[in-house]
């Protein structure tokens, strides 16, 4: 049985799809640590990085240079098999998150004169596959953390692994929020619901969508392991948690992945509650709508930088308890509301 | 915790649902990161410098006509509470210095020295004096060590200038090292 | 196409499940708990039930597991000990893996294990989350409820184990 040719097409535009976005993705993150670094020098009152390249613009290369040829250490008592695999386990949910994140809805692409959708599959469960994907990525910490054998970067797993219980649940609560608001589980059927203008974006859902996206977000804070609550790599008291031991391209894997996942973040809130790739206000200028989502996920990423370099680190026992007794709590009684609006 | 857990205050929780504590925290970094860095852009394009009571590299000054202030008389290596200060006498009748005892050697050791000052203080004709040079890092050993020829060479921000800003500078690299050459006629305030 | 990747993920899933049971270290054998979780989660969508997968990875995977090792983890199972455990187990389990093999072996060969698909069409078999939420809230909705309950009172339980313990400490 031979495959006709628009099939063999779409299989291809499915691989070209795939290898963009990973290029994007792995790029990113050089940008992103020089911007942070950048964002911390100034709120600081400092310059950031400046001597390589104008404005230190050229960092991060020196920094992906020094990682890739820094001796990549294995710890003598660490195990083996798990510390060299845990890296790749927290890097690839990492990336396979993004096979459900939209990105757009539909371009055409002038010369081929084809419609290509910008996401690279729309699933009906778009919603759940991103939330038990992005789960995944904390194996890489747990595994990575307990393999090195060294009493830091166990705390640092043993940490994680628990506050991640504790914040999963309330990141799920408030994407079923988002899910009854917009009746489905795919992203982009959620996204085109809020398409009427700012006032339809879920945010503005009141009284319930500022709390879910409060809610949303101070979870999500927790699951990408960011001040204020990055207790598992807490330099004041685990040296650098659960990475103590890891040096070189491991290292790197590991940082890749918390990146991604800050982007990851980013384009899921704006999604759930900053109505996606969809314009604030009814703009007569031919504005593409890509341009919306890179502005609204840029705004959101240095909103995270803001918040680290602003806020204080949690204690452990505050940050179990904002989870349980706060956010959980309130995610409860807001399901109840969300319901009772909807009906 | 437990003490206000009685007095329920109503403001309190009004503040902690709208997150005031938090977006006050946020202005205040916001409007750092907005204002201007006082950053030193050293060694690239500024230079600091200092005042003239620094206590930088050691200088011996010549008096007006161009003769050696110093008398050897050691009493700067003899108030030196390291010990880094070497000095030998000679006598020299060709008009090298004001008297006819001049130093043969004068040399200190940097390594040792922790610019007190002790012995600018000791100097009885002010010859000595620790001067504004600041930048004293160098690749090998030897260099710790100055010797009075080097000493005796004028200061590279001379004295009428009273110091405490910064200037633009270059910084070049030559094959004897590196450098930061002060352009002392473009001055500006510093910001901090 | 999909027999192929059928065969890989169940080849995969009875090597993962293998391992589980025949590696010393507790959070090894983890490790291959979460691989064979994974490649049952993938059978599930070639099976066409996109939800279901989705929930294995999310529940199982993301949750129980992280559960399981955290314990593991904590306890510190000395690699002796598991050895041990698995030679007094060898004879029983490899009586009772072969009868389980012959029964679903014959049960295979009889043609029993194959179900008609219902009354769903593929079309509405891609929506299926909406399938399986409707059929839990009408049809099942005792033992869902009577589910719930259960849970709710294991978690009433578990919290009532832990407030008897406090109190037991401050006295």
């Amino acid at each position: 049985m031979m495959p006709d040719i628009s099939t063999i097409l779409e299989v291809l535009l499915i691989f070209v799809k795939v290898g963009v976005v990973t290029m994007i993705l792995f790029g990113l993150p050089l940008p992103l640590t020089w911007l942070e670094r950048k964002i911390a020098g100034h709120i600081q009152v400092r310059l950031g990085p400046w001597r390589v390249g104008p404005h230190g613009l050229l960092q991060p290369f020196a920094d992906m240079i020094k990682l890739l040829f820094k001796e990549d250490i294995i710890p003598d008592k660490a195990d083996k098999f798990l510390f060299k695999i845990a890296p790749l386990l927290s890097m690839v949910p990492a990336f396979a998150v993004f096979v459900a994140v939209p990105f757009g809805d539909k371009l055409m692409i002038p010369f081929i004169n084809k419609e290509v959708t910008l996401y690279i599959s729309d699933m009906n469960v778009g919603v759940l596959y991103i939330l038990a994907i992005s789960g995944l990525g904390i194996y890489g910490l747990i595994l990575g953390g307990w393999a090195s054998n060294s009493k830091y970067a166990l705390l640092g797993g043993l940490r994680s692994s628990a506050q991640m219980i504790s914040y999963e649940i309330a990141i799920s609560f408030a994407a079923i929020g988002v899910v009854m608001i917009a009746n489905s589980l795919s992203l982009v059927d959620i996204v085109n619901d809020q398409g009427n203008g700012i006032l339809s974006w879920n945010i503005f859902y009141l009284p319930v969508g500022p709390v879910w996206f409060m809610i949303f977000f101070i979870a999500s804070l927790a699951e990408i392991n960011r001040i204020p609550f990055d207790l598992t790599e807490d330099e004041g008291t685990l040296a650098s948690g659960f990475h103590t031991e890891y040096s070189g391209m491991r290292f790197a894997f590991f940082m890749l992945a918390e990146y991604i996942a800050m982007v990851t973040v980013s384009i899921l809130s704006v999604i759930f509650f900053f109505g996606g790739w969809h314009s604030p206000l009814n703009i007569p200028l031919p504005i593409p709508p890509i341009f919306w989502l890179v502005a609204k996920v840029a705004a959101f990423i240095y909103f995270f930088m803001w918040i680290r370099f602003t806020l204080p680190r949690y204690r452990y026992d505050q940050l179990m308890t904002i989870g349980w007794k706060v956010l959980i709590p309130i995610s409860l009684v807001n399901i109840l509301i969300t319901g009772l609006l909807r009906i | 915790m437990s003490d206000n857990k009685n007095s329920f205050n109503l403001m309190d929780m009004i503040k902690r649902v709208l997150f005031t504590d938090f977006m006050k925290g946020l202005t205040i970094t916001l409007g750092y990161n907005l204002s201007k860095s006082i950053t030193l852009k050293y060694p690239d394009e500024e230079k600091w410098i200092p005042h003239r009571r620094w206590r930088g590299l050691h200088t011996l000054n010549r008096d007006a006509s161009g003769k050696e202030l110093c008398v050897a008389c050691e009493l700067c290596s003899k108030a030196c509470p390291t010990g880094c200060i070497t000095v030998i006498p000679m006598e020299d009748d060709t008009g090298r210095g004001i008297a006819d005892r001049v130093a043969k050697v004068w040399k200190v050791d940097l390594v040792r020295c922790f610019f007190c000052g002790y012995c600018e203080d000791a100097c009885p004709t002010r010859a000595l004096r620790l001067g504004r040079e600041y930048e004293l890092a160098c690749t090998d050993s030897k260099c710790t060590v100055k010797e009075r020829e080097e000493l005796l060479k004028p200061q590279s921000v001379p004295e009428s200038i009273e110091g405490g800003f910064i200037v633009k500078a270059k910084f070049e690299k030559t094959p004897e090292g590196i450098k930061v050459v002060p352009d002392l006629s473009n001055s500006k305030k510093r910001a901090w | 196409m999909e027999q192929i990747f059928f065969y890989i993920f169940s080849i995969l899933a009875i090597i993962s499940a293998v391992m589980v049971v025949s590696v010393r270290n507790a959070v090894h054998s983890a490790f291959y708990l979460i691989v064979c979780f994974l490649q049952v989660a993938a059978i599930f969508i070639l099976l066409r039930a996109p939800f279901l997968a989705a929930v294995q990875v999310f529940v199982y995977v993301g949750a129980v597991m992280v559960l399981f090792l955290f314990a593991v983890m904590v306890l510190d199972i000395g690699k002796e000990q598991f050895k041990e455990h698995l030679h007094t187990q060898a004879i029983p389990a490899i009586v009772t893996v072969i009868a389980l093999f012959a029964t679903m072996g014959y049960l295979v060969s009889q043609g029993r294990i194959t179900v008609p698909l219902g009354k769903f069409t593929e079309e509405a078999l891609s929506k299926n989350t909406e399938v399986i939420g409707k059929s839990l809230f009408t049809q099942y909705i005792f033992p869902f409820e009577v589910v719930s309950l259960l849970l709710l009172i294991a978690l009433v339980g578990a919290i009532v184990l832990v407030l008897k313990e406090k109190k037991g400490k401050q006295a």
